[in-house]
């Protein structure tokens, strides 16, 4: 008998015929990898080709619940989209919230994958009657938020919708899925389903799945309830994520002109504690959700976007832009066209650089110049001008341009860097630097160790990877159970705690120690889909210019971090994860994967990754 | 390895105070404590105590090393040769302090330690308020044999060790021609030592230093930028920007060193930015 909380079996859609498998999801996989970001890594493994084009038919992409959706637990409304990234060419796993989560759950599956491709624009759609493709010409070029009014309109009640923008169907590497205004933002995953020609994928719930314990269920819901309300979530009720700017600029940690610099003379002006008052227009949430994090902010014309520490550092500060309204328009521009904001961000910074440096011609495009870099989005949306070069992300572009470009490209992996400065975090440089998605805040949480007090920030050694190896394991259990990493600090002993949820939940017993295990298989299991599909050591590492470039501080430190010191606290991370100095796992490692051969999974074939010996 | 490091000298038999003045109360912890956290600040690396055998000491901050000085009663070279011994492998330059001195500022040590880290000196001695202050001076590590080998013979003032390498004497107008310890502390008390009660009891009834804070983030609610306050620690500063140090909000010294400790000690000029600890996200 499945768990509760699970159907046990995933969907499994064929886009270039408008069919579906149904995918058995035995009680040890879901044990093993819970759902979210977990269960879609055992998914890639299982369905995904070896090194296939992440922009190919054969490639498949998920929608991933998790046991929690659909419980009155607070956050819990959330859903992982995975896929290979066309960013990276490595896994992917990217969350988004909302009402999308309880129905594409309630429509009977753990998950709904789609591979294959269709002959023209579609939309796919599922429900209880099974699945079925929309032919949808009519919303080419529709932002995803008009799409998901069309079809709301068109389909009628309970129907939810992610959707791609104009940027997912022409391709842009970092094109996003969105629902509702919530993003499932990195790694390019809006392009992966514009490949397959997919402008939308509609779900509508038509079952249920109960908790196995609902009593325990509810009362720990109504507990977490009034936790959500405590001082741990202040900031995300308050202010929102926008409060991390001036903190950060306080403490030379915001990222500023492609990393030239960690303060920004103009982060007053994009302060939340200013902004909020000028421009702040409303508060809301997600479904199921008590913080209430998103903040509704208004630009000059009256356009209104969901603003985030991430989006405005991305098109603020690492671009030299200071302008409040032109940075909230350049964010509204960005969900118009569906693209990610730290990657847009993070790609224009470095052509400005370029230009600045005359290695691109694009004399218009300039740190500081609000209208070039809101001219450089249109193009990248565009695939047009300067887009043709950009839209592929930093990495590609400055494999294109040379010129020593590369050294200042600020990626990992591909994936370009979010706003926090690893010279002056030394904990988060090598989260970033290790994180199998690539430069990523959210899979790794070692900032917090960074800026907790316990540790020097600026003296990178054994206590910051044991903080980088605790914070990513923490973040693999929450986007796996799936429950928002703002609600992380109302818990006292969290994977205690985590698994008294999950047991009440699902009938498991549930322990820490098991969820300890599940964090470390996790997490691995997503470096080996990568080992899989390419990676080498070479890709946990850091932009050149983070380990030559040091910052002074007012403090009279400096904040720097040496290739010695990185290469230091990667071998401690290896060391500690049971990896050889390689980065690559052993036999028994590998093993507890469960990534057995011959595996039910419709008609594929797995190649075993190279072993250490 | 970390180019500086400091040593304290807390052996000394405070005849005079009558009674040991590393434990003498400062501020909420002790003088030792807050001279071990200014060299800690001013040098970003390890510090060593030096104690008397057997000497019971006050608490210390984390990761302070003691060392105990061999020998009872042979002065200062000593406790610098002991001091220097300990860290001749951690660090190239060391700031030796008594405990005593309750002014200590890092932007004088900083000052100091910069004319032997980058000037090239073997020692940097500070002449300030009419003596010389081996026991407020920047030393080689590597003077750490020859400070032994003056011991061994008997030759127990500094002054020895000065004859036998390259000293950069620091007057006052050396010293303020840094701007910052100029602008921080132009009367040079950094070097005002306490013998007696009386010295400590004076000290102790000054007003505190004079720091700005400031609340960001959700903690700014009302209290928005930057205001001058007098506090000589951390829970000092968070008092009077009405904020409680703790699980949810730690504070961020001179934009740079994150703490929670409330005891650290704060000097003129600094800055405290208090911060909710659930930066990021």
């Amino acid at each position: 008998m499945t768990a509760g909380g699970y159907f046990g079996q995933a969907l499994v859609a064929d886009a270039s015929t408008g069919s579906a498998d149904i995918l058995p999801l035995p009680d040890s996989v879901l044990r093993a990898y819970l759902g979210g970001a977990g269960l879609g890594a055992w998914l890639m493994h299982t369905l995904a080709p070896p090194r296939a084009d992440p922009l190919g038919p054969e490639a498949p992409l998920a929608f991933v619940f998790s046991p929690l959706v659909g419980t009155p637990l607070t956050t819990s409304a959330k859903f992982a989209v995975v896929a290979k990234s066309p960013l990276t060419g490595m896994l992917t796993d990217a969350l988004a919230s909302s009402q999308f989560a309880i129905a594409g759950k309630y429509a009977g599956y753990d998950a709904i994958a789609v591979r294959g491709a269709c002959s023209e624009l579609s939309v796919l759609l599922v429900d209880g009657t099974g699945v079925r493709l929309m032919p949808a010409p009519e919303l080419a070029g529709l932002t995803a938020a008009e799409t998901d009014r069309r079809l709301r309109d068109r389909l009628g009640r309970g129907w939810r919708i992610a959707a791609i923008g104009p940027a997912g169907e022409r391709g842009v590497r970092y094109a996003t899925i969105s629902h509702d205004g919530r993003h499932a933002g990195r790694g390019g995953l809006g392009a992966v389903l514009g490949a397959k020609r997919l402008k939308a994928v509609a779900v509508h719930a038509a079952t249920r799945v109960a908790p196995a314990h609902p009593d325990a269920v509810l009362a720990a819901a109504r507990d977490l309830r009034a936790r959500s309300f405590g001082p741990a979530t202040a900031k995300y009720r308050e202010l929102g994520t926008l409060a991390n700017l001036l903190t950060f600029n306080a403490i030379a940690t915001l990222p500023t002109r492609n990393f030239q610099a960690a303060t920004f003379d103009e982060a007053p002006q994009l302060a939340a504690e200013e902004l909020a008052d000028m421009r702040r227009v409303a508060r809301s949430g997600c479904a199921s959700c008590t913080i209430g994090c998103e903040h509704i902010y208004a630009a000059r014309g009256g356009k209104k976007m969901r603003v985030e520490y991430e989006n405005v550092f991305a098109l603020g500060p690492m671009c030299g832009v200071g302008d409040p309204d032109a940075v909230l328009a350049a964010s509204a521009r960005c969900d118009e066209l569906g693209i990610d904001t730290i990657s847009a961000g993070g790609t224009i910074a470095w052509a400005m650089e370029c230009a600045d440096r005359g290695l691109i011609d694009a004399p218009w495009l300039r740190f500081g110049d609000a209208d070039a870099m809101l001219r450089a989005l249109d193009e990248i949306g565009a695939r047009e001008g300067i887009g043709k070069l950009l839209a592929d992300g930093s990495r590609r572009a400055a494999e294109q341009v040379g010129g020593g470009s590369a050294a200042f490209a600020p990626h990992v992996k591909g994936l370009e860097m979010p706003g926090y400065e690893p010279r002056s975090l030394h904990a988060m440089a090598l989260g970033l630097a290790v994180n199998a998605r690539g430069a990523d805040h959210n899979r790794s949480g070692a900032y917090e160790a960074d800026l907790s007090g316990d540790l020097d920030r600026l003296d990178g050694g054994a206590a910051h990877v044991a903080a980088a190896i605790e914070t990513e394991d923490r973040a693999a259990v929450m986007d796996s159970m799936i429950l928002c990493k703002f609600l992380r600090g109302v818990f006292d002993d969290p994977l205690t705690e985590w698994a008294g949820l999950l047991s009440a939940v699902t009938g498991w017993d549930c322990s820490a120690a098991e969820l300890q295990r599940t964090a470390r298989r996790i997490v691995l299991a997503k470096r080996v889909f990568n080992i899989r599909e390419g990676w080498q050591p070479a890709d946990d590492w850091l932009p050149e210019r983070l380990l030559s470039e040091p910052l002074p501080l007012a403090s009279g430190r400096v904040a720097a971090l040496t290739p010695e010191r990185l290469r230091a606290m990667i071998d401690g991370y290896y060391a500690a994860r049971g990896l050889d100095l390689q980065g690559r796992p052993g036999e028994a490692e590998y093993a507890d994967l469960q990534l057995a051969d011959g595996q039910a999974a419709p008609g594929q074939a797995r190649e075993r990754p190279p072993l250490c010996s | 390895m970390p180019k500086s490091a400091g040593v304290v000298l807390a052996g000394g038999r405070s005849s005079r105070m009558g009674s040991p003045k590393a434990a003498l109360e400062w501020h909420g912890s002790t003088l030792l404590w807050r001279t071990v956290s200014i060299l800690s600040r001013a040098t970003g690396g390890p510090v060593v105590v030096v104690r008397a055998a057997g000497q019971e000491l006050p608490p210390l901050p984390p990761g302070t090393a003691v060392v105990d000085d061999p020998r009872e009663a042979r002065g200062p070279v000593q406790g610098i040769a002991a001091g220097l011994a300990a860290l001749a492998d951690q660090a190239d330059v060391a700031f030796v302090s008594s405990t005593d001195l309750p002014f200590l500022h890092p932007a004088f040590v900083r000052r100091v330690l910069r004319a032997v880290e980058s000037d090239g000196a073997d020692v940097g001695l500070p002449v300030a308020r009419g003596f010389r202050q081996p026991l407020a001076a920047g030393y080689r590590t590597a003077l750490s044999p020859a400070a032994e080998r003056l011991v061994a013979e008997g030759r127990l003032k500094p002054a020895f060790l000065f004859e036998q390498c390259e000293v950069a004497m620091l007057d006052e107008d050396a010293l303020r021609s840094d701007p910052v310890l100029a602008a921080l502390d132009p009367d040079l008390e950094s070097v005002v030592n306490v013998n007696e009660r009386a010295d400590y009891e004076s000290a102790r009834a000054r007003p505190s230093p004079e720091v700005m804070v400031q609340r960001l983030g959700v903690l700014a609610d009302g209290h928005r930028g930057p205001r001058a306050v007098r506090a000589a620690t951390v829970a000092e500063a968070a008092q009077a920007a009405e904020v409680t140090l703790g699980r949810h909000v730690v504070a961020a010294l001179n934009g740079d060193q994150i703490t929670r400790d409330g005891q650290a000690p704060l000097a003129a000029g600094d800055t405290v930015l208090f911060l909710s600890a659930d930066a990021g996200g």
